[in-house]
């Protein structure tokens, strides 16, 4: 005797037809979303790497948005330099032109208030503002940092702080992205102001006008060198951004490669499961309608 | 010696016998799609013969008996199986719930918050006393904080959900083992006064299935056809005539039912079935993703609070905590997660106490990075709570498929074994027709020869 066989098999055909109504569903969902990891459980390695990839995007997208945010006050402070060294050069050749002992009294008076105009002009550089801040204040953003104060020695009182902010750019490297104005202004190793009021003083006196020339040239020097700091930041804020663009770009291959779909083999996948899908459709239909011995008894 | 009376009566017998197996055949064709009905052959056996002399005449066919076709030992399997499965369905059912709302795949969940916040202090590092990115700081603490109330809130939700379906199914138990008594009562019945309780033995088997797809049960069989069902721990259900109900009792400290039988407490014990399934998804993987929840929640509060108290705000003053204080012990933090300031220039970004200072602002991002939960930074932690949540669910998926694989095979095997075939019984059906006529034409023609012999002598 052969062995019998299940009767009844409309309980294997639905399984089946469930089965693969499942592989449709799945392929499916992962066309639409073009995603092969759609729940936690599909992948759940995946999906924890995802959200240490998710952590990673955001912290680059952040760092780059710092990064304009940083490069918009670093602008700012560049040209705000750029006018005080083409301030301080027309300071030096009215010094010089104020020493060369040929003027009058009255004309070496003009001079010197000229030269009182630069000195105003500068502090009003020095208080430049971006965004409501004070640039050179150190952090002391929120009041004018320089004021004029004849018992001052160089004649500017400061109110600023010597702190300084950095920004975060990238993971593990931060930016300063300020230098006090005390350290810009008032370096020791050549006093804008001081050179200024030295100069003025001088042409009211009609005397130092050595040591005055020497003072604003030192003081140019030294802003020179000071100014460098904003020049050079913006480059590195070029570099660390095409870098910030290069790991967003590796992130953004990585989630891909984390939960992307393969849509070529999805595609094929779902029109073989499309396929079985009405063959066993045909099947069923045909198994259900089947005749048995009785249809062949005679009546 | 061979009568023609004696003929007659074998006849008689075969008919009885061929109209016998044709009331089974019929009965089987009636019960083709019935659940649980399991396919009866008809047993013949040849009468004693009697001896005369030398000769041995036989005396016909008697029905022995309809003998149903079953497994015990498929059936049992089928239980185990349907066991297994009913664990793994509302396993996977309640875990699906939990996944949906950490699914990190569609951008839903706690990274996004939990990121927008370190970012939103970020941005306030680039320009600490812009009122507005204080406001924005504020406000991502305020979604961090949402998003984790919620996602307790929802945990707990389905845990209570969970504790209905474990009410309910208990009930659904209960249910059953008192129809399960009720059948071993009929079935002993029958069998101590002789006769065929197999059609009460296939309900009951129905009933022991669905048992089985709501708790482990361990089946032992007795006298009179009587089977004795215990839980998987071996806690009576039902023994004999009697069932012995289980009860659910709230538990003081979790408020969650525990289920008792007679008086103990067998909750931790109920590991298969839907039951199971609940109560594991309710008092395992429910409470250690809550506590997960609780203890990155308290992590990043009491972080960012101390961190905040070292540094200053817009105003100069020191700075206070930015989120609420976490209960001690973790437990709730997630849930009472909330901000403590409202006034953006409280946000202590300062770390010299001047208004354009950043450095604590720049220290409070950095928090996103430092190892401040159980050694690992926020998102690792996270991430760790995620795969847990996948693996269970993945884990549970792939057996559950392996489950109804097994269990169809299984019942493909009980159905080769016992199902009714239409084309096995149209054959019987012409098969005992066939005996019929044939025996029914015996009649006739002992009826002739009965007359022949009456008349014999008769010209």
């Amino acid at each position: 005797m052969s062995t019998r066989v299940d009767p009844n098999l409309s309980g294997e055909l639905i399984a089946g037809i469930n089965n693969n109504q499942q592989d449709v569903n799945v392929d499916l969902q992962q066309l639409s979303t073009g995603k092969a990891v759609n729940s936690l459980g599909d992948n759940p390695a995946a999906a924890a790497a995802l959200v240490g990839n998710d952590a990673e995007t955001a912290q680059v997208d952040q760092f780059q948005s710092n990064i304009s945010s940083v490069q918009g006050l670093l602008q700012v402070g560049d040209s705000t330099m750029s006018s005080v060294v083409n301030l301080m050069t027309q300071a030096i050749s009215l010094g010089v032109e104020g020493s060369n002992g040929t003027l009058s009294a009255s004309d070496r008076q003009a001079v010197a208030s000229q030269m009182t105009g630069i000195l105003q002009q500068m502090v009003g550089l020095a208080n430049t503002t971006y965004q409501g801040n004070y640039i050179f204040a150190g952090t002391e953003t929120q009041t004018a940092p320089f004021a004029v104060d004849p018992t001052a020695a160089d004649g500017v009182t400061y109110n600023g702080n010597t702190d300084v902010n950095s920004v975060q750019l990238s993971t593990g490297q931060t930016m300063a992205i300020n230098v006090p104005g005390s350290q810009l202004f008032q370096n020791a190793s050549g006093d804008v102001f001081g050179a200024l009021n030295q100069m003025i003083t001088a042409l009211q006196s009609d005397s130092g006008f050595d040591a005055a020339n020497t003072a604003l040239e030192n003081a140019f020097n030294a802003i020179n060198a000071q100014r460098v700091f904003y020049g050079n930041g913006g480059a590195e804020l070029d570099t660390v951004t095409s870098f910030l663009s290069q790991e967003k770009v590796e992130l953004t291959s990585q989630q891909t490669n984390l939960i992307g779909a393969d849509m070529g083999a999805v595609a094929s996948n779902y029109s073989q499961a499309e396929v079985q899908q009405q063959a066993l459709l045909a099947a069923s239909g045909k198994i259900i309608g089947e005749a048995t011995l009785f249809d062949y008894l005679p009546t | 010696m061979g009568t023609l009376n004696s003929a007659l009566s074998i006849i008689v017998g075969s008919l009885d016998a061929d109209q016998g197996a044709i009331s089974v055949t019929t009965n089987n064709l009636a019960n083709a799609n019935t659940p649980g009905y399991d396919r009866q052959i008809v047993q013949f056996s040849e009468n004693d013969p009697i001896q005369e002399g030398n000769l041995s005449f036989g005396t016909g066919v008697t029905l022995e008996q309809a003998q149903t076709v079953r497994s015990n030992v498929l059936q049992i399997q089928l239980n185990q199986e349907t066991q297994a499965s009913g664990q793994l369905d509302s396993f996977v059912s309640g875990m699906s719930q939990v996944e949906t709302l950490f699914n990190e795949t569609a951008g839903t969940g706690l990274q996004t918050p939990l990121s927008a916040f370190f970012s939103s202090l970020q941005q306030l590092s680039t320009n600490p006393s812009d009122s507005s990115l204080r406001v924005g700081v504020i406000s991502a603490a305020q979604n961090l904080a949402t998003a984790f109330n919620q996602s307790s809130s929802a945990l707990t939700t389905q845990q209570s959900d969970l504790n209905q379906s474990v009410e309910q199914s208990v009930g659904e138990v209960n249910n059953f083992t008192t129809q399960v008594a009720q059948l071993n009562n009929q079935i002993s019945g029958l069998t101590e006064s002789g006769e065929d309780p197999s059609a009460l033995i296939e309900q009951r088997d129905v009933v022991l299935q669905n048992l089985s797809s709501v708790i482990g049960i361990s089946i032992i069989g007795g006298d009179n056809n009587n089977i004795t069902v215990t839980t998987g721990n071996g806690s009576p259900l039902v023994v004999g005539n009697q069932s012995f109900a289980l009860q659910t009792q709230t538990n003081t400290a979790t408020g969650m039912q525990d289920v008792f039988s007679q008086g103990q407490d067998i909750t931790s014990q109920i590991s298969a079935g839907e039951l199971g399934g609940q109560i594991q998804v309710r008092d395992q993987q429910i409470p250690s993703i809550l506590n997960q929840l609780d203890t990155l929640a308290s992590s990043i509060e009491n972080s960012v609070n101390t961190q905040s108290q070292a540094g200053y705000d817009l105003n100069g003053n020191p700075g206070t905590n930015l989120f609420t204080t976490p209960p001690v012990g973790v437990a709730g933090a997630a849930a009472t997660m909330g901000v403590a300031i409202s006034n953006p220039s409280l946000v202590a970004a300062s770390s010299d106490g001047t208004a354009g200072s950043n450095g604590n602002a720049n220290a409070l991002a950095a928090i996103a990075n430092q190892a401040i939960v159980n050694g690992q930074t926020p998102s690792d932690y996270y991430s760790g709570t995620v795969f847990q949540i996948g693996n269970a669910v993945s884990n549970a998926t792939a057996e559950q498929t392996a489950a109804q694989q097994v269990t169809q095979q299984l019942q493909n095997q009980i159905g080769a074994l016992s199902g009714v075939s239409l084309n096995e019984e149209a054959a019987n059906l012409t098969k005992f027709q066939q005996a019929y006529d044939a025996s029914a034409r015996v009649v006739t023609i002992i009826s002739d020869l009965t007359n022949e012999a009456i008349n014999l002598g008769q010209d």
